[in-house]
């Protein structure tokens, strides 16, 4: 669990940094605002391992309700989400 | 047994497997990330507690607590034993005959299914509409890359149908739990269990459903789609769960535990399959078109937890019989020329 203070671009580059090792991209294929199921950076188990990553990480509780295109569409409404919940 | 792959000196990752580096030893980047080893202990734990107390909750409220996807395979032959005997679920068995199933295998299932007393059920989709969605698995580039480093495409166009099956005759009959065989070399940790929002599920498979409807047509929705009737429907989902996962059997230990049930290795598959008879040419097809085995990241997880030695994973990876992949592109009319093939970086 981190201890700094969480800012919308530390939670994005530990984000981004985390998709990079664990979905074995570079970060120049990474389309902030796109699906990265769309964009073929994850599948459907790489959802249930960002939504692990981030309870992990944040401390906070995702259940399957919570796991939409809403809050999980892009990498920006991902750090969104996790700000929301952190709130 | 000669292997001129250049690999890490202590699993067996290849050098063309996805982000690899070795150090000045050999040693690869996966074997040496420290942080993995020590987190999954605690994961299991977790896992173990959560998976009792869910199990002690649903037990015995519906006709079956648990639907376990069988493929005759020495992993899901221990889960289906596990979930009867060490569990004590009512569980509902269940296989998808993909047309390759071996002979043998399916011996298997019906010694195993009637030792343990269950009852079965068999799907078995279209022989046509298998072979062409082999075909394309094979030939097109149908999934992702990290889906790709853990299991063939193949193999993944199968365990899709599997998956989908299992889950629509779990809502039909309310059963709250899928049980699987997979283990943690296959499935990341936090795979253990797991529930889905199928509702964005159906949404971001909706690029890999769009391929697969090109290249076969509608029926592709019949065996690998979720319908949105079914999606308004379900008030709550069944959870996934890989028993298998809180489990550490070396491959002895297991048949040793599912002999008694009348199980014996079949002989008519590759060295890493005990059920399907594409196996090998499906590791064939992986290996031409991406320079590894798709075997690979689960023979080397085994490796670091002590379950399997290095020269057994090799022996493993190097058993190519060469008959069977010929039977498997014979069967699929697929030609050598009509797969990509790889080029180093
Ligand atoms: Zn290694």
């Amino acid at each position: 669990m981190k201890t700094e203070v969480l800012t919308k671009e530390s939670i994005q580059e530990s984000f981004l940094e985390f998709l990079c090792q664990q979905f074995l991209v570079e970060r120049e294929d990474i389309e902030l605002e796109k699906s990265l199921v769309d964009t073929g950076i994850i599948d459907s188990m790489g959802l249930i391992e960002i939504s692990a990553y981030l309870q992990r990480e944040y401390d906070i509780k995702i259940t399957e309700e919570k796991m939409n295109r809403n809050n999980f569409g892009s990498v920006i409404k991902i750090v969104d989400f996790v700000i929301r919940e952190k709130l | 047994m000669h292997d001129s792959t250049k690999r890490c000196t202590c699993c067996v990752l290849s050098e063309n497997f996805p982000k690899i580096e070795f150090d000045e030893k050999g040693v690869c980047n996966f074997c040496r990330e420290e942080l993995y080893h020590s987190t999954e202990k605690s994961y299991i734990d977790e896992a173990t507690r959560a998976i009792s107390e869910m199990f002690e909750k649903e037990r015995g409220k519906a006709e079956y607590d648990a639907i376990v996807c069988y493929s005759g395979g020495k992993d899901s032959t221990l889960t289906l034993k596990l979930a009867v005997e060490k569990y004590k679920l009512k569980v509902l068995s269940f296989t998808l005959e993909n047309g390759f199933t071996s002979p043998e295998a399916n011996k298997n299932i019906e010694r195993v299914v009637a030792a343990l007393g269950i009852d079965h059920i068999t799907f078995r989709p279209s022989k046509k509409f298998m072979r062409e969605l082999y075909k394309v698995s094979s030939i097109y580039e149908i999934y992702n890359k990290k889906t790709l480093t853990r299991i063939s495409a193949n193999c993944n166009s199968c365990i899709s149908i599997v998956n989908n099956t299992a889950l629509k005759y779990a809502i039909e009959k309310n059963i709250p739990f899928i049980l699987s065989g997979f283990t943690l070399g296959q499935i990341p940790l936090n795979a253990i269990y797991y529930k889905t929002n199928y509702a964005f599920l159906k949404e971001s498979r909706q690029s890999t459903m769009d391929k697969l409807t090109d290249l076969l047509g509608d029926d592709v929705h019949k065996y690998m789609g979720i319908s949105d009737r079914v999606i308004e429907q379900v008030k709550t989902y069944p959870v996934n769960i890989n028993i298998l996962c809180l489990e550490s059997h070396t491959e002895k230990e297991i048949v040793d535990e599912i002999l008694p049930l009348g199980w014996v290795p079949p002989k008519d598959v590759d060295g890493c399959s005990s059920n399907c008879r594409l196996n090998a040419f499906n590791n064939y097809v992986h290996e031409t078109k991406y320079g590894y085995s798709p075997y690979e990241l689960e023979l080397s997880h085994l490796i670091r937890k002590n379950l399997l030695s290095r020269e057994e994973a090799l022996h493993k990876l190097l058993d190519q019989p060469m008959d069977q992949i010929r039977y498997a592109m014979k069967d699929l009319h697929i030609d050598e020329s009509q797969l990509p093939r790889f080029k180093v970086q």
